[in-house]
């Protein structure tokens, strides 16, 4: 068997793990949606202000990223997944349990960044803990937006929005850029990712946490059949068309020779248009208490368990 | 979410630093509630937290009412007239008030009220909105509230009725109380356009009218005590049953509710009666009853007290007393009072609670006015309210009770009209009120004297231009 040429084995590398990554963090988030439900305030729905906020941070966030040295962008890092972990595990586990899992996955991340990254075999075994650690937090994060009343308007409007952002990064000022090459090699990556040989392909998190949002905003609006119409725009939109896209144009090859693909801009307008069509096909967004009006739903919180309750 | 939270924040810093509210926010945090409940069906863990403070424990509740009582008397001491004068008078330092130094201020009678209303109002008030007392304890009070007032108390109110899931958004209430009470029909319908509620208010209106309009839609309903005796009486003449009705809640303010008469509304139209305290010249300050039939009061807002009638200090336990109402500031400010003497009776409970409600102090419910109190013999007094319940208690259901009672030779003499006690004989009678602890000989009148015993409420009629009701019919 010969040598994959250089474009083809990183394209394919590219593809197998946005691919996987996207399927896994929405599956993981469908399950969650349906079978786990997390504490939320005395009073709040998440609503177009929220969205704003949101979008505020994720223009803000990285501009800190890039200003912080790196030790305290890597505890604020740590922080945002530790508490990620901890307020989508504590309803399934309960608090005790949660701080341990929590702190052995963080604990693992940090030394096998620091330790395991000299051979290939490592950085497979640091991927896969790291990959972990990100899914659990966009799974988690997901479902707290929309378990707190996010709705696939919102959503689909945030997706639009970022998908100039993300265009407008990648290409206009190229942070996204700045910031991959500055998180790979150490602990917290907010990427899912996976190496073979001397190519690391990743997936980001912000990128698997707006799909995951959109598939489970339309489970909880429209239903099944909406969320698999989700999942395929996320899949297509979000994982295929951005990873085959170097086959077709090297535009998005950086001076480094590193593929820098903006993802959301395929995906936004697709998600936006799918969520008009399904607005005029079924009408008004079904609300959280309809949804969890479902037989197939679990309405009350789990009693705290080591294992979810999969049907 | 975020917007709400800050919200929440800001109402927090108001009820805790006693600042004024920004009813703008508060208002939209009703919204936020309303919306809260449509998305999920229901408000978060821990909601009622939101607008109650945690008075479970006695060192909270004594800091926050030291805080507050020195809070308002400052403003009063600046800014009322009467109040600057009374403190000056009194010797009351407005720096060292609290709870214990309040209890060497005289209390604010209604003849104070009525006899100096300017002085009251305090400087750079603006005042909206004038209220007025339905006088039947004797000539009208008027109040004047301004618009900030209401728009606090309607938004607290509102707020208060999505977290105890009193009001929805679909509901119809319909209000019956007098036309003149402008601040409780205001409020009734602040509120209900806050929750996005309806709101028909009807006032005290020929009865079968009122049935009319609440069979089949109204789904809450704001009543007296007297006016929903004669529903019940009405609504049971016509052979109406629960299921006429689509009601889920009624709210029973003001007067004297009998357990007989709630429990014949309960049965007629299948929705549970609370009783509540509320008075318009204390307002917000209200109370409501829990299932032991205490009645809880409201201490986030004002200060409650109840001293003895004669004395005037702190009533022991199980013993009659006055309630004695002092609304805080940020919660009042244009026409405030400080231990206003409601004359309402009730009794400090007499060993710790075990109701739903025991966090919170209780005292018994209103027993009456306490000029209508009956000295039957040193030391035995017979409260309005063990009259009261006496009479709604004969078989004939003479609803709402009018009757006259005064002592005579060591017991109760109790004037009741002749269609109170028919059917029953002399010494049925006297073993009726004997079985409820009442030692009485009851005289009877001709039924045509029967309003000018006992004024009521639902006296006050608004009478149409078509079939006009007598006034007591």
């Amino acid at each position: 068997m010969g040598t994959p040429t250089s474009t083809t084995l990183p394209t394919f590398l590219a593809l197998g793990v946005a691919i996987a990554g996207t399927l896994l963090t929405m599956a993981l988030s469908v399950l969650y949606l349906r079978h786990v439900r997390m504490e939320r305030p005395a009073i709040g729905t998440f609503n177009g202000v929220d969205v704003v906020v949101v979008f505020g941070f994720i223009v803000v966030l990285p501009l800190l990223y890039l200003v912080l040295p790196l030790t305290p962008l890597l505890v604020v890092l740590g922080l945002t997944f530790t508490s990620a972990l901890v307020f989508g595990l504590r309803p399934v586990l309960g608090p005790a349990a949660t701080w341990i899992v929590v702190g052995v996955v963080i604990a693992a991340n940090i030394w096998m960044g620091r330790t395991m990254l000299g051979t290939v075999v490592g950085w497979q075994l640091f991927w896969i803990e790291n990959d972990l650690l990100v899914v659990g937090a966009a799974v988690a994060t997901a479902n707290l937006y929309v378990q707190g009343g996010m709705r696939l308007r919102h959503v689909a409007w945030f997706g639009l929005v970022l998908a100039v952002y993300d265009a407008v990064f990648t290409f206009v000022w190229p942070i996204t850029n700045t910031l991959a090459q500055r998180f790979i090699g150490w602990p917290f990556d907010p990427s899912v990712g996976f190496r073979i040989g001397i190519y690391n392909a990743t997936i980001g998190l912000g990128d698997l946490l707006i799909y995951s949002l959109f598939v489970i905003a339309a489970l909880k609006a429209y239903g099944p059949r909406a969320a698999r119409g989700a999942a395929v725009i996320s899949v297509l939109c979000g994982a295929v068309v951005p990873a085959l896209l170097p086959l077709i144009t090297d535009v998005f090859i950086d001076a480094r020779t590193d593929v820098i693909v903006p993802a959301q801009a395929a995906f936004g307008p697709a998600a936006f248009l799918y969520y008009r069509w399904l607005r005029r096909t079924y009408g008004a967004e079904r609300t959280m208490a309809g949804f969890l009006g479902r037989a197939d739903v679990d309405r009350q919180a789990p009693t705290p368990s080591f294992a979810l309750s999969v049907p | 979410m975020f917007e709400t939270g800050v919200r929440q924040l800001r109402m927090a810093l108001s009820m805790t630093w006693g600042r004024p509210f920004d009813t703008g926010s508060l208002t939209r945090l009703v919204a936020d509630a309303v919306a809260t409940v449509a998305e999920f069906g229901e408000l978060g863990l821990e909601a009622r937290e939101v607008i109650e403070t945690p008075f479970a424990d006695d060192a909270d509740r004594a800091d926050h009412a030291d805080r507050s009582i020195r809070r308002t008397a400052r403003r009063l001491a600046d800014l009322s007239p009467f109040y600057a004068e009374l403190f000056a008078a009194s010797g009351f330092h407005v720096g060292t008030a609290d709870a214990t130094t309040l209890l060497g201020l005289p209390t604010t009678t209604k003849h104070d009220l009525m006899s100096r209303p300017r002085d009251f109002l305090c400087r750079g008030s603006e005042p909206h909105l004038a209220t007025r007392t339905t006088g039947t304890t004797g000539r009208a009070l008027e109040i004047w509230l301004s618009r900030y007032e209401l728009e606090v108390a309607a938004a607290l109110g509102a707020l208060s009725g999505v977290l105890h899931d009193e009001l929805h958004g679909d509901d119809l209430m319909q209000v019956h109380v007098s036309s003149r009470a402008t601040a409780a029909v205001q409020l009734a319908s602040m509120t209900c356009r806050l929750v996005g509620a309806r709101c028909r208010v009807l006032g005290i209106i020929a009865v079968d009218d009122a049935l009319d309009a609440l069979a089949g839609s109204a789904t809450t309903m704001s009543v007296n005590a007297s006016y929903l005796a004669e529903l019940v009486v009405a609504a049971q003449a016509r052979g109406l049953r629960p299921d006429d009705f689509r009601l889920r809640r009624i709210d029973c303010v003001s007067e004297i509710l009998s357990p007989a008469v709630r429990a014949a509304a309960e049965q007629t139209f299948g929705a549970p009666v609370s009783d509540n305290f509320g008075m318009t010249e204390v307002i917000p300050v209200t109370a409501t009853s829990c299932s032991a039939g205490h009645l809880h009061h409201d201490l986030t807002m004002g200060h409650v007290e109840v001293l003895d009638l004669r004395s005037g200090d702190p009533a022991a336990p199980g013993e009659l007393g006055t309630l004695v109402v002092s609304p805080y500031f940020p919660y009042r400010e244009c026409m405030p009072v400080l231990r206003y003497d409601t004359r309402d009776v009730v009794r400090p409970l007499a060993g710790p609670a075990t109701c739903e409600q025991a966090g919170i102090p209780g005292t018994s419910a209103v027993l009456g006015k306490a000029s209508q109190l009956v000295e039957v013999a040193p030391g035995h007094v017979v409260t309005p309210r063990e009259l009261v319940e006496a009479v709604e208690d004969l078989p004939s259901r003479p609803w709402p009770a009018r009757f006259h009672a005064e002592p005579e030779g060591g017991r109760v003499r109790i004037d009741l009209p002749a269609g109170a006690v028919d059917g029953m004989s002399s010494a049925g009678l006297t073993d009726h009120f004997a079985e409820r602890g009442l030692d009485a000989r009851v005289r009877v009148l001709d039924d045509h004297r029967a309003p000018s015993l006992r004024r009521v409420r639902s006296d006050l009629r608004e009478l149409g231009f078509v079939a006009p009701e007598p006034v007591g019919a």
